[in-house]
């Protein structure tokens, strides 16, 4: 399960030099959002190894912020106020 | 050990995932490649993570965490895309 954890991290790598790199700002919108779920994963993965259940409340509130966070986002680039 | 291979195939769906997104060009390709992977990567690897663990009282927390995740995550991509095609069909220059 530590493998799966180290696969999980490892992942937001490439996603962190789409975030720096990225053409559009959309880009790096969506790589953020990715690396926002795995974080959350990895979240939870780490409260089930170390027998610790307050990393999965941690992990919850980072989902639901990252969600309104990146929706936030997508609709203040929709008006045309976006970075290109 | 079911719950061990669940999340195993869970970041093998990941991994692919990532590997689509650095991969693409178009901003909604990656959109496919992103919204696919961490929708069923991510929701496989939870799932293993509850039969991984057996009944504790910690399995209804990452059950409302995939809930959430399931419920949110189709709404992000789709925003993003939203966004993406208005502002691209609306904006002055056509990049």
């Amino acid at each position: 399960m530590s493998i799966v954890e180290g696969v999980l991290l490892a992942s937001i790598v490439p996603l962190l030099f789409i975030l720096a790199r990225g053409p559009t700002a959309w880009d790096r919108l969506l790589a953020y959002n990715s690396a926002a779920n795995r974080v959350a994963a990895v979240l939870a993965i780490s409260a089930v190894l170390s027998q610790q259940p307050v990393l999965l409340d941690v992990a919850i509130v980072y989902a639901a912020l990252s969600f309104i966070g990146v929706v936030a986002l997508a609709r203040f680039m929709e008006r045309g106020e976006g970075f290109r | 050990m079911i719950g061990t291979a669940l999340a195993g195939c869970g970041a093998l769906l990941v991994a692919i995932g990532t590997f689509g997104i650095v991969r693409f060009r178009d901003v909604y390709s990656r959109l496919q490649a992103s919204g696919v992977s961490d929708n069923a990567g991510l929701t496989v690897v939870l799932l293993g993570l509850i039969l991984y663990e057996g009944w504790a009282p910690i399995d209804w927390m990452l059950l409302f965490l995939l809930v959430l995740m399931l419920a949110t995550n189709p709404i992000a991509t789709h925003s993003i895309a939203k966004s993406a095609f208005v502002q691209r069909h609306t904006g002055e220059d056509s990049s």
